[in-house]
């Protein structure tokens, strides 16, 4: 077939993708009433709709575009990659079932909504929103430049990278602005099998490419008893003292075990972020939460990573012609067919992401930040209108950026996962522990926050910009900016829980609080299993993504220049991951089921019924606020001005 | 507003086709490229699972094929057809090609008859193609 020929096969899949987009976006519209239900689907989403698209949402095509990259260009020192759909069910079976029960008595369909009726802290509401941003012009952001990038070169060069990010920008936008979460949910579906067929199927085209499972370990095993090689298949020790990246070289390489143990903290917040709790809260009941953590997210979205995703970063890791740029170019000369089915699922999980991500950030900007301080007055046509025009702009900002700033969206696109991590503490004094005060979540939140800016290069480089050289680096100690913000925060919630008063809350705090000790009372059975559920976590923990990934260097035997064997025919640690993979599966089972934290519960819960206020007139203060608002506005650029004429170059 | 079950049937059924559906045509081309009966042959399976798990899927919904989805399997089978004779006649097909296309039709068309009369009955799916006219309604029989 010639070139062109080639061609036709990507925009003619494409042409199925948007003709789909298109028919659930007006089944979404119409189940919608234009605006009535365009925030939350009415809370009516299945409960298996919704278990798919979080499993799409989280998987999104980080695993592919940069899971595989990590693995081949630095093997398998990172085995937390590998564990993600485990890492990634845990924080579902802690929050997700206790999230919704607050969330539906207090008829809350957001993260922000939650953190304001329970905490009424407007910082924690500014900081999800913030988190929200980030995910969706940064997170978001950065992996569609991959993809147009990815398209552009494809193209051989006929299209430019730019073109291709207005294009999907503009694909993004139309389901998301005029169907909302309801058409965010229904094509998530099909986004999501088409992500999970693509990762699948490009794993089998590495499997074809490199001969076969056996060929495959065959290569590893031949580059592990290379020089340069034997580091590829090892973690680096537990830690490692370095000043972090970009400051101190390490011995060896700089993946730890506890790297790998940040990384792991890292993508569990995707599920404290606003993004996973918009699509929790817009679910009809908590029946899907067991099945869709346990078997959707640890079962085949984990299987899919722990296989897939190392398989095609294996191929790429021995035959850089196999890495997923070079296998889409090859399957484009000779199998257009399937690159264009393959990589309409990697778009679709992309968009997933980016879709969700786009939605929740608009909603929060204008719903919980511009409405409740500038505008309270705001119809609810106006809102969902002003809502798609912020969803626009946001868009338009993030392909700009994809084209004019890379370096920065790369910056703001490393701070999503982190910061989103931070946002546990005021999640596990909602659903959990009673004792974390307002004053705790809010300073713990904000002490995280700067451990995370100031060991990501956002930070460093800002106050580098303004003349203050920090002695560290990315990363110091090898330990991810997570883990170091975590530690902040976790300080911070201790000392000030323990100083202020715990019983300080509003009365729908109090409500949320009497409502879920009284409805999701643990039975016995389960309470009796409580001691046994902590140390099996602690050891799977311990093991699977802490210091024990050490033992997972040489438990399964090793190779090195002098010689050596793996025991079961494949990297030792990759088959250390693939073994607490599968316990890890069990596990999710055992506390979703067993211990009950995300079990069904079939109950109708009545909306709580707040005493009644006043109405008061707050249109003189928001406009002072309006005022205030645009006045800072004015005073920051300039400042920012100044200080860039005084120090920047 | 609750999602209604068509909403869930049509949603499972467009994924099973994004990935069946779409598999097997990838497999069926793969099949005539290479000249390989087996690869054909594995496109066609991946389609008649796609209608397997399209029918499953209707029962679990106690509904049948919709109007729009007839028509549309109705007019790709026509349309599949008129490429496949164009292909003999133009004569750029191999044998292995001309097998697999025979097999596909055959199966599609085997598989069609075989649905219907286990949904409807023989003598009822003949009847699915007997038009009723107003007389015959009247006619009090």
């Amino acid at each position: 077939m010639t070139d062109a020929g080639n061609l036709i096969w990507l925009p003619l899949y494409g042409l199925f993708y948007i003709a789909v987009m298109l028919f659930w976006t007006r089944v979404a519209a119409r189940e919608n009433h234009n605006h009535e239900t365009y925030f939350s689907a009415g809370h009516t989403l299945s409960p298996w709709i919704a278990a798919i698209t979080i499993a799409g949402a989280s998987l999104s095509g980080w695993f592919l575009l940069g899971g595989t990259a990590e693995i081949s260009a630095r093997g398998f020192s990172q085995p937390a990659i590998l564990q993600a759909g485990i890492i990634l069910a845990l924080p579902g079976v802690l929050f997700f079932k206790r999230m919704w029960f607050v969330g539906q008595r207090l008829r809350l369909s957001s993260q922000p909504e939650l953190f304001r009726s329970y905490f009424d802290s407007d910082f924690l509401v500014v900081v999800s929103t913030a988190v929200a941003v980030l995910f969706a012009v940064g997170f978001a952001g950065l992996q569609l430049r991959a993809l147009s990038e990815i398209i552009a070169a494809l193209s051989g060069g006929m299209i430019s990278q730019l073109v291709v990010s207005v294009f999907l920008g503009a694909v993004l936008f139309a389901y998301v602005g005029i169907g909302g979460m309801r058409a965010i949910g229904y094509f998530g579906v099909i986004q999501t099998v088409l992500a999970l067929t693509g990762v699948v199927g490009l794993a089998g085209v590495a499997l074809v490419g490199s001969g076969g499972f056996a060929a495959l370990n065959e290569g590893l095993q031949t580059l592990a008893q290379s020089p340069d090689g034997t580091g590829l298949f090892l973690v680096a020790g537990v830690i490692e003292f370095s000043a972090g990246l970009g400051r101190d070289a390490v011995v060896g390489h700089s993946e730890t075990a506890l790297t790998s143990f940040g990384i792991a903290l890292a993508f569990m917040g995707f599920q404290a972020s606003p993004l996973a709790a918009k699509i929790i809260l817009s679910t009809r009941n908590a029946n899907g939460f067991a099945a869709g953590q346990t078997w959707v997210m640890a079962g085949v979205v984990g299987g899919i990573i722990a296989f897939g995703i190392a398989i095609i970063g294996a191929a790429g890791l021995i035959n850089p012609q196999l890495s997923l740029g070079g296998m889409l170019a090859q399957l484009q000369a000779e199998s257009p067919w399937f690159m264009a089915w393959l990589f309409l699922g990697v778009i679709a999980g992309v968009q997933l992401l980016a879709g969700l991500a786009l939605l929740t950030a608009g909603e929060s900007l204008v719903r919980h930040v511009y409405k409740p301080y500038f505008h309270s007055g705001l119809s609810r046509l106006a809102t969902v209108n002003l809502t798609r025009i912020v969803i626009a702009l946001l868009t338009l900002g993030s392909v700009l950026m994809q084209s004019l700033t890379p370096v920065t969206l790369s910056a703001l696109g490393a701070l999503a996962l982190p910061l989103s991590f931070q946002l546990w503490t005021p999640l596990l004094g909602i659903t959990w522990l009673r004792w974390i005060t307002k004053s705790a979540a809010a300073t713990g939140v904000g002490f995280g926050i700067a451990g995370v800016l100031l060991t990501e290069p956002l930070g460093y480089q800002i106050l580098s910009f303004l003349g203050l050289e920090l002695p560290w680096g990315r990363w110091p100690w090898t330990i991810h900016s997570a883990a170091w913000g975590m530690a902040a925060n976790l300080v911070a919630v201790l000392i000030i829980s323990a100083i202020t008063n715990r019983n300080a809350f509003g009365e729908e705090a109090q409500e949320a609080r009497r409502f879920l000790q009284s409805t999701l009372r643990v039975r016995s059975r389960a309470r009796a299993l409580s001691s046994t559920a902590w140390s099996v976590v602690l050891v799977w923990g311990f093991l699977a993504i802490g210091p024990g990934l050490v033992f997972g260097n040489f438990a399964f035997g090793a190779i090195n220049e002098a010689g050596g064997a793996w025991l079961v025919g494949m990297p030792s640690i990759w088959a250390w991951t693939l073994l607490f993979w599968a316990l890890g599966v069990g596990l999710v089972w055992f506390l979703s089921y067993k211990m009950e934290m995300a079990s069904p519960y079939v109950l109708e819960i009545p909306a709580y019924e707040p005493p009644r206020k006043l109405n008061r007139d707050r249109s003189s203060a928001e406009r002072e606020r309006s005022r205030t608002l645009v006045v800072t506005g004015a005073i920051a650029f300039v400042l920012i001005v100044l200080v860039t004429f005084s120090f920047g170059g | 507003m609750s999602a209604k079950p068509n909403t869930e049937r049509d949603l499972l059924v467009f994924s099973i086709w994004a990935v069946l559906g779409f598999g097997g045509l990838a497999f069926l081309l793969e099949g005539f490229t290479r000249d390989s009966y087996l690869i054909s042959l594995l496109g066609i399976a991946l389609i008649v699972a796609a209608f397997v798990a399209h029918i499953i899927v209707n029962g679990l919904f106690h509904q049948g094929f919709g109007p729009g989805e007839t028509a549309l399997g109705i007019g790709s089978f026509g349309v599949l057809i008129f490429t496949f004779i164009a292909g003999v006649l133009s004569g750029g097909m191999s044998m292995v090609d001309y097998y697999a296309g025979l097999t596909l039709f055959a199966v599609l068309t085997v598989g069609f008859i075989a649905y219907l009369s286990t949904r409807h009955g023989l003598r009822g799916a003949f009847s699915r193609f007997h038009v009723k006219t107003a007389v015959s309604e009247d006619s009090g029989r």
